[in-house]
């Protein structure tokens, strides 16, 4: 199999990584560069444990994504979310409100929530579900998830809104 | 009484789980993530035919692929068996879709299922069975020539006098009930790498449950001694009551490493989860129940049989669990049961979430429900009315010394409406109830229901927490945490908690019936009062008091009533250590139930739910559960919470959702897609209430949530749908097509 | 699952990938997002030895009006963005909805409106593992002479699910089709055909460019029978677009999806609309009549008789929702 070198932009970090046209992001992701923190799961776009965001921001399922389509295109996985020891403001809110269980989705579902904040600040419940829709939760039922992810964007306007308090919103 | 939650400066406060930042930031260690030096990767060859005989294998061009380590088949493992009639590998016929064949070993994954697919099993095609029904049948081909009539295992029992208990009923009522196949779906795929590359040790690193059975199971298959197999669960991503046992993988794995002394590796693909990783089969219930013109159960009569699929197993515990149920949660003067595992050519049954309870309690709530309906009686009153409650032993012997059960099912109605609402609302909307209980432990998968804990405690006043307990996700190593911080006067977060390998932690049964809280909570408080009390000897000299006076809170030590003289509880632990004893403070604990079989304590709980019919469509929408449980006390409310989330969404999703697809054998729907597993758009509000009955027993009176909402939720949105639609529904799932079906006949009726 | 080895170009130009496309005819194929011809591949139902990506290609890029007020649609955009262009919501609901309906956010971030146009028909007994295909009578898709739904079908009846065909059918929308023969256009009713292996009429080496909507003032709206929102094919879907008032409506056109090989436009039930007016009555006997329209539905991933029960719904709530919908302002 004729292999490609690539440069991989993961967080910001530039790998060369030589690549067959078959072998998707994610593999490449977990076994090459070995960021293992982005899960592989039923490979076939249902479960969104695999999802990373992509050079437009947007999440993108990396089980079916051509590795050899993202040369030189950044990616960011569940590694390159949180700014050194600080939790991101989604990641927080998951923990604090208990969205977190066994973990296996967890980096998926935090890929998509970032997604979507980073495109809409301010999401609706509508919007909230169809990003959350394309990964599964067995164990939280999405429930607390739902409850996390809206005292994210609470938190978050709060962050951006000016000192004296003005434009904060009211959730 | 019991103390009450101010009481407490750990226990009964919301604690994030310890491991949380870990899991949100991708460190935390799966199984698939690890990668062993020289580690090999595996594929199994699975039989496309329900019954088959195998002709012929002929592995000679998979052997000859550049890359391949090794193929097995059963010449490599004649006598090992997966529990107990299932060979690891099929020589002579294969009995479902799924039956593993051979194995092979090779450098990479890809090159591991190219081998497979090279491996030539010839095989000639033979009559299957498909349900209960023709496998029951007089003149049906035997499955298994042990099992006759295709019964694997029954079992039939009368407690007191049923014949009498019916004659003295003023109404009787018989319902049948069908539950179907369905799966775990847990986040995380099966996996499991194996490292046996030297003889007198195997190393397997997987998602378990119950890392002992784990470890016996693959000790017994093998002819290895207990303490030659060690195994280590990394983060189990969740579990469901489907990560108990050992299976197939595993065993191949291992036989694959000491072939060709490597760690192998091997991962279920999407399909694979649902072939040949064992879900729930068809289940046939047939209730029958006697009541006096009150109400009031005078006896009750159970038949279930199991499509047990083509192997048996541990099945026998949910056939014999399922018909005791009924104990726990109503007063019962006189039983009958009957039941069996037949086999049939689909997959075997294996524990799916609910552990076979949660099911049943689709039909036996939903009978019990008719009967009250029949009898005129609001069915909140019937469950008040025959539901156990303090201080009553049942006739199998339970002794129930704490239950919610009333306060639960008073306190859910309350917060509905239901008495606004049941029997009021508009067509197609509905509103019902589900009642359930659980047990916290009980002995019978050994005779001991034995968990153990170590604890450390380091000079800087940090301490390690040793456990055999899993956590697939419910957060139990942080109630761990909690309970041990509670009595030695720490914070959660100064607790490491230790888990997941059996050469290091202590003994564990594991997250089996809902006994970790229970179970491993009473060991974990045990050895961290054993930890206190080496600290009290240097506190109590130093502050002047009896060691009884004393109170470890805050991280700090004090006689009770003087705060202001407090001393560090790391000076403490400190000067315990740099005295001239220098004794390093270490507690050990384990907590067996003193009773000869069985639980010490069940917990509680009611749900109802409310939902809407679509005529267009036959969707149902769930727009409401209201969950109250009896938790014995909230170690960790939010986490309890969440708890009861996952069980309300698995719980309406297997009565409105979920069903493995059967078709001769075959899982029709073998992926994350089309097994419909309902998600964001589709979960209704919940609202919990959360009922501390604080129990005698039980750690800080702690008992299981672990399993106990789940059953409640069944039930009451299968009554909700039947209330919807004005009559029930006694096939699961109840799909749209059941509903327009019936809204069709009933619009030309 | 594990992808099978394949060669992987990625020309820039259009004309660069025609020639890569005409070359090998069928073992080659055109890669749009990737999200159901990867999964497809690893299944094994696909083996194409090279994979042309056009995802990127400028000339399949592009939302816009020409000076007839032909929408013209790239063929290469994203979902996600089409979803939400400008130029589709407003003067297109139905369109809308249908391609949100199309997998899951994630999926429509990557998958392209020409992938979902060619978006091979599903069946489960083909849609397995290649392991337990290989135990089983050869259906038409796998080189026999049975279907495995409908017995004594003479062809393949798995079911046609891309969730944007009916919307862009109900509205008249053509495609464009280039090879490296040259370029043609016709009717998107006319691209699909009624055999579920020979879904559509293109031909090796030819590639859907852009889809053109033209110009209309219409009102549109879309349903999905899904057993969830989002990422699920549906059991059954129905795109209709009308124009003229409802009490004197001037087209009507329903189309179905999800119950056959190809989207089916229920005739009867337009006629009796057109005929009686958009009003209670009319609507409830349009409904009526659509269990005849139907004819033969492919039962498959739902029981037999349902797919009816649910289609006189769905016209129901679609006729419900044209009747009530206000006409797109004009410009």
């Amino acid at each position: 199999m004729t292999r490609q070198l690539i440069t991989l932009i993961v967080n910001g970090d530039r790998y060369q990584v030589p690549v067959a046209p078959c072998e998707t992001l994610l593999d490449v992701i977990r076994d090459r560069v070995a960021l293992t923190g982005t899960k592989r799961g039923c490979t076939s776009g249902a479960c969104g444990v695999c999802t990373v965001q992509g050079d437009d921001g947007r999440a993108v399922l990396s089980c079916l994504a051509l590795a050899i389509e993202w040369d030189n295109r950044p990616v960011t996985t569940i590694e390159g979310v949180a700014g050194g020891d600080e939790l991101h403001p989604v990641q927080k809110a998951f923990l604090e409100y208990g969205a977190v269980q066994c973990g296996a989705c967890t980096p998926g579902l935090i890929m998509t929530a970032k997604a979507l904040l980073d495109e809409n600040p301010d999401p609706d419940e509508e919007a909230i579900n169809e990003a959350l829709a394309g990964a599964l939760c067995r164990c939280t039922g999405h429930i607390k998830v739902k409850i996390a992810v809206r005292e994210a964007i609470k938190a978050m306007a709060a962050d951006a809104a000016p000192e004296d308090g003005h434009g904060i919103q009211e959730g | 009484m019991a103390s009450r939650k101010a009481d407490f400066s750990v226990v009964g406060h919301d604690q994030p789980r310890l491991d949380g930042a870990h899991k949100l930031t991708g460190r935390s260690l799966f199984t698939d993530d690890v990668v062993l030096p020289g580690m090999l990767h595996a594929k199994i060859v699975r039989s496309p035919f329900a019954r088959a005989r195998i002709l012929g294998i002929d592995t000679s061009a998979a052997l000859a692929l550049p890359g391949v380590k090794a193929v097995i088949t059963h010449a490599d493992a004649p006598k090992l068996y997966v529990g107990i009639e299932q060979p690891l590998f099929r020589h002579t016929i294969v009995n479902y879709i799924g039956d593993e064949v051979a194995a092979v070993a090779a450098l990479d994954e890809a090159t591991a299922a190219e081998a497979a697919a090279l491996i030539k099993v010839e095989y000639e095609p033979l009559p299957a069975l498909f349900n209960i029904q023709d496998a029951l049948k007089a003149d049906a081909l035997l499955i298994h020539a042990k099992a006759k009539g295709n019964i694997a295992w029954q079992q039939a029992q009368d407690l007191g006098d049923v014949e009498l208990g019916f004659a003295n009923s003023a109404h009787v009522r018989t319902d049948q009930y069908t539950t179907h196949a369905s799966h775990n779906c847990y986040a995380e795929f099966h996996v499991a790498i194996a490292d046996w590359s030297l003889p007198d040790k195997l190393s397997m690193w997987t998602p378990t449950q119950t890392a002992i059975l784990f470890q016996k199971s693959l000790a017994g298959a093998l002819r290895l001694s207990d303490g030659q197999v060690r195994i280590m669960s990394l983060n189990t991503g969740g579990g469901f009551t489907g990560r108990t046992s050992v299976r197939p993988h595993h065993y191949v794995a291992a036989v694959l490493s000491r072939k060709t002394g490597r760690p192998v590796k091997i991962r279920a693909t999407a399909d694979e989860e649902f072939i040949a990783c064992r879900a729930g089969g068809e289940v046939k219930y047939t209730f029958r129940t006697g009541v006096s013109a009150t109400g009031q159960i005078k006896a009750f009569e159970a038949d279930i049989s199991f499509d047990t699929g083509a192997y048996v197993e541990s099945q026998m515990i949910v056939l014999t669990l399922t018909s005791s149920y009924i104990h726990s949660l109503y007063k019962i003067e006189a039983a009958r049961y009957s039941g069996r595992l037949v086999h049939t050519n689909n997959i075997p049954y294996y524990f799916h979430h609910g552990g076979g309870l949660a099911q049943m309690a689709f039909g036996l709530g939903q009978h019990m429900d008719a009967l009250a309906r029949e009898l005129g009686m609001d069915p909140v009153d019937f469950h008040l009315r025959n539901g156990v409650t303090k201080g009553y032993t049942s006739m199998t012997g339970t002794f129930f010394g704490s239950c919610g059960l009333a306060e639960c099912i008073t306190k859910t109605a309350k917060q509905a409406g239901w008495k606004r609402k049941y029997g009021k609302l508009p067509p197609l909307k509905g509103i019902g109830i589900g009642v359930g209980a659980m047990a916290s432990g009980a002995k019978g998968v050994f005779k001991h229901d034995t968990s153990a804990a170590f604890i450390k405690i380091v000079d800087d006043g940090t301490m390690s927490l040793f456990v055999g307990l899993p956590d697939m996700g419910q957060s139990s190593h942080t109630a761990m945490a909690m309970i041990a911080a509670e009595v030695l006067g720490a914070q959660a977060s100064d607790i490491t908690v230790i888990s997941g390998d059996t050469d290091i932690v202590p003994l564990d049964v594991g997250a089996l019936i809902q006994r970790g809280t229970f179970n491993t909570g009473n060991a974990v408080k045990s050895a961290a009062l054993d930890a206190r009390k080496q600290l009290e000897v240097l506190a109590a000299g130093r502050l002047g008091v009896k060691p009884s006076q004393l109170v470890f809170r805050d991280r700090q030590v004090y006689p009770k009533g003087q705060p202001e003289k407090a001393i560090p509880l790391k000076k403490i632990v400190y000067d315990t250590l740099h005295s001239r004893e220098g004794r390093f403070v270490m507690g050990r604990g384990f907590y067996n139930s003193p009773k000869d079989s069985g639980t010490m304590a069940y917990s509680f709980g009611a749900q109802i739910a409310e939902v809407t019919i679509d005529p267009d469509t036959g969707f149902v929408t769930v727009d409401r559960i209201v969950a109250s449980h009896d938790v014995g006390r909230a170690i960790n409310p939010r986490i309890v919470e969440g708890q009861i989330d996952g069980q309300v969404f698995s719980g309406m999703s297997q009565v409105l959702y979920e069903e493995t697809l059967l078709e001769d054998g075959q899982v029709m729907n073998p992926s994350r897609l089309d097994y419909r597993l309902p998600r964001s758009y589709e979960m209704p509000k919940v609202e919990h209430i959360i009922v501390e009955s604080i129990d005698p027993f039980g750690p800080f009176g702690a008992k299981e949530v672990g399993e106990g909402p789940i059953v409640c939720t069944l039930p009451a949105v299968a009554n909700a749908v039947a209330n919807a639609l004005g009559e029930p529904v006694n096939e699961m799932p109840i799909t749209p097509w059941k509903i327009l079906q019936i809204l069709g006949r009933r619009a030309k009726g | 699952m594990q992808l099978p080895p394949f060669a992987y170009h990625r020309p820039a130009s259009l004309d660069e990938a025609l020639a890569r496309l005409s070359t090998a005819g069928d073992s080659v194929a055109a890669l749009g997002g990737g999200t159901d011809l990867l999964i497809n591949l690893k299944l094994r139902l696909e083996r194409p030895r090279a994979l042309v990506s056009v995802r990127d290609l400028p000339e399949l890029a592009g939302v816009s009006l020409d000076a007839s007020g032909t929408l013209r649609i790239g063929a290469g955009e994203r979902l996600t963005d089409l979803a939400a262009h400008p130029l589709i919501v407003v003067p297109y609901p139905g369109l809308a909805q249908a391609i949100r309906a199309v997998g899951s956010q994630h999926v429509r971030n990557m998958a392209t409106l020409g992938g979902n146009l060619c978006l091979p028909t599903r069946c489960w007994y083909t849609n397995q593992s290649e392991n337990w295909r290989g135990s089983q009578l050869p259906c038409w898709k796998t080189d026999g002479q049975v279907c495995h739904v409908i017995k004594t079908a003479p062809n393949c009846r798995a079911i046609h699910s891309a969730d944007s065909v009916p919307a862009l059918i109900s509205l008249g929308a053509r495609v464009l089709l280039r090879s490296s023969q040259g370029e043609r256009e016709l009717l998107l009713a006319d691209f699909y055909r009624d055999d579920g292996i020979e879904n559509n009429v293109l031909a090796p080496g030819e590639l859907i460019t852009a889809v053109l909507v033209p110009p209309a003032r219409v009102r549109s709206t879309f349903v999905k029978a899904a057993a969830r929102t989002g990422l699920d094919y549906g059991y059954a879907t129905l795109a209709g677009a009308l124009t003229g008032s409802n009490r004197v409506p001037k087209s009507l056109l329903l189309v179905a999806g999800s119950v056959g090989t190809m989207p089916l436009v229920l005739q009867k039930p337009a006629q009796i609309i057109l005929a009686e007016g958009l009003n209670e009555a009319g609507i409830e006997a349009a409904a009526d009549a659509v269990r005849d329209d139907l004819g033969e539905v492919t039962n498959l991933f739902t029981p037999p008789g349902y797919k009816k029960r649910l289609m006189r719904g769905l016209v129901r709530r679609v006729l419900h929702e044209l009747r009530r919908q206000k006409l797109p302002a004009a410009d």
